[in-house]
């Protein structure tokens, strides 16, 4: 403690000085905070995005996630009912809904457009998905409808000229190599804010696009689950129980959050280099400096008995004095503007490939601002020591007579 | 049994590509209690046999004994451990630390020998009362003169009771009434604590508070 006071004291003893390196470090610390916190709201928000439009654990038959199909539905998943009815029944599923994955042309008898659909379970489809599907008109189809109903793109509405209520149809190869067509009734238009997906997107229930494609098979079952963390092993659960089947987690199929990620942990991490560099510097510099002033002390300590260790003990605390002073003014710059960002509503624009900006949010992580701090304040003792370790070492006479 | 002893020490020092004769088979002894001055004129030798005998520099050869204990071939480790038990030393600048109190700066010596805070607090309140710095031990080394900077170095030299003091003008900064007040200390002090002293000086008043007085010419003993 008496050296802890003792480096303190030597911490202040040039007040501008040590106030400017601890100033650029707590600048580098929430410089690293804060762009780590963006990243992790990133990757969070891409996470939820990612598992709510795939669900957190994807069953197909074999070879369905592996190739291409010939015809519609050759790698189907047949039995669908019990299979949901069986995986309903593990620990922490919150719902198992049957997708069909299927293409065609649509049109409004005077033009078509290629569409890219799902057949989905009426209305809990909607619900699982939140907030990345908007809707611009109307509302999710229903149950029970005399007619089939679709939800389609906004983009793809533009190009049909339709609006709620309109009717089209929609032109799909079955599953026999046949061309089938099905009248359908626009219940909703969406947005999921990819205009390349928006201007392609049809939506309808699972059943009518089984009597389209003449086949009881869906393409996959998507597990969704409470928790996302539970994902690896309720996978794990379902790969034992059905082996028969493929099972593949979200990430497994998210490949853009999986990009985005590789990127900014890039990104980021050079950031954060950069950053820790500059720290590095500014504190080098600082206790350079303390220690060619203190050139002669650290001789008359030496000569008083000062093992040159502790000479070095106490330059390494004087730097993690103000490393450590410098961390917590950035870890509180860094809370400070988590919390105000929370309340400003800033928008981040769209991002290339979409059409919709996304919220800018600093998520707070408590490993991130320990290890942030652990690494700056491992940088500031061996920035203090190598600025001290050659000067302790110094004969004492030269020390002595340093001017 | 000699506080210091100092057998055929040789120093010296390159200059191009011969070499300079610092010290020349230096033989000095000083017993416990004694103060001895160490006189000379410029380039003498005083500084190097100084840190010689405080062991802060290395003779080429020669036997060195401090409070009866052979010190050569001892590591640097090794010699910083004898330093910090049984040398102390007072500097022409006084060379406080200049973050630490008068009182801290005494206690400094104290805290490298692990001496108990109980124990440390009184034995320095103890000496800087004997020193007459009893009211100014809070203050820091800027808010004292120099006579009393000098005083806070000796009672910081000999708080932990040293076998030897080396002195290196202690004298040189100060003004002549406080020189002697210093002088007078340090000879009394020493010679309480049974320690021995090695002053170097060109200050005639010190010279005549001595015991004995060395001349050194040319890194000889006159």
């Amino acid at each position: 403690m008496r050296w802890l006071i003792f480096s303190l004291k030597n911490a202040i003893r040039n007040k501008r000085r040590s106030l400017t390196a601890l100033a650029i470090t707590a600048v580098g610390t929430a410089a690293v905070l804060i762009s780590g916190g963006f990243a992790l709201f990133t990757y969070q928000s891409l996470r939820e995005v990612s598992a709510r439009d795939t669900g957190h654990v994807v069953l197909g038959a074999r070879g369905y996630f592996g190739g291409d199909e010939d015809v519609p539905m050759q790698h189907g998943l047949a039995g669908s009912p019990e299979l949901a009815e069986r995986l309903q029944a593990l620990p922490g599923v919150r719902a198992v809904l049957p997708r069909i994955q299927f293409s065609g042309l649509i049109s409004n008898g005077d033009k078509s457009a290629v569409f890219i659909g799902a057949g989905v379970p009426p209305q809990a489809d909607f619900r699982v998905r939140g907030p990345q599907m908007r809707f611009t008109e109307g509302e999710p189809f229903g149950a029970g409808a005399t007619a089939p109903e679709v939800v389609i793109g906004t983009d793809l509405a533009r190009l049909m000229k339709a609006k709620v209520g309109s009717g089209l149809t929609l032109l799909a190869t079955t599953t026999e190599g046949n061309l089938n067509a099905v009248d359908v009734t626009v219940r909703g238009i969406v947005t999921v804010g990819v205009p390349e997906i928006d201007k392609r997107l049809v939506m309808t229930d699972v059943a009518a696009v089984q009597r389209l494609l003449l086949t009881d098979k869906v393409s996959t079952l998507s597990v969704y689950l409470k928790e996302t963390a539970a994902t690896d092993d309720t996978a794990a659960l379902v790969h034992k129980a059905m082996p028969q089947l493929e099972v593949r987690t979200w990430l497994d199929l998210a490949a853009f959050y999986q990009a985005v990620r590789d990127l900014y942990n890039r990104i980021f991490g050079v950031l954060g280099a950069i950053m820790i560099v500059i720290v590095l510097f500014a504190l080098s510099n600082t206790m350079g400096m303390a220690v060619a002033e203190r050139t002669r002390e650290i001789g008359t300590l030496r000569a008083i008995g000062t093992h040159p260790r502790e000479v070095v003990r106490n330059f390494v605390l004087e730097g993690v004095a103000i490393g450590a002073g410098g961390v917590l003014a950035g870890m509180a710059i860094a809370a400070a503007a988590t919390v105000l960002l929370a309340f400003a509503g800033i928008q981040m624009p769209p991002p290339p490939g979409r059409s919709t900006g996304y919220p800018l949010l600093v998520n707070f992580s408590a490993a991130l601002y320990a290890a942030t701090g652990a690494a700056v304040v491992t940088i500031a003792a061996l920035a203090s020591w190598f600025a001290s370790a050659k000067a302790a070492r110094k004969p004492i006479t030269e020390a002595l007579s340093h001017v | 049994m000699s506080s210091l002893k100092m057998k055929s020490i040789r120093k010296t020092y390159p200059s191009g590509s011969s070499a300079v004769y610092a010290l020349k088979d230096v033989d000095l002894e000083v017993r416990p209690g004694e103060m001895v001055a160490l006189t000379g004129p410029s380039g003498s030798g005083k500084s190097t046999l100084l840190n010689v005998c405080g062991l802060v520099d290395t003779p080429d050869s020669g036997r060195r004994e401090i409070a009866g204990q052979p010190v050569d071939g001892f590591s640097a480790a090794q010699l910083t451990e004898l330093r910090r038990r049984h040398i102390g030393f007072v500097f022409q600048s006084f060379n406080l630390v200049p973050v630490m109190t008068a009182y801290e700066n005494v206690e400094y010596a104290l805290l490298l020998l692990g001496v108990p805070l109980k124990e440390r607090r009184s034995k320095v309140w103890e000496v800087l009362d004997r020193v007459g710095l009893a009211e100014q031990g809070l203050r820091l080394p800027d808010a004292l003169s120099g006579g009393q900077r000098q005083r806070v170095a000796i009672a910081r030299a000999l708080v932990k009771s040293p076998a030897l003091v080396i002195a290196d003008e202690p004298t040189g900064n100060l003004d002549s009434a406080t020189a002697s007040q210093v002088v007078q200390l340090l000879g009394e002090l020493t010679r309480e604590r049974g320690a021995a002293a090695l002053v170097a000086t060109h200050d005639e008043r010190m010279t005549h508070s001595c015991d004995r007085v060395v001349r050194l010419v040319d890194g000889e003993i006159q």
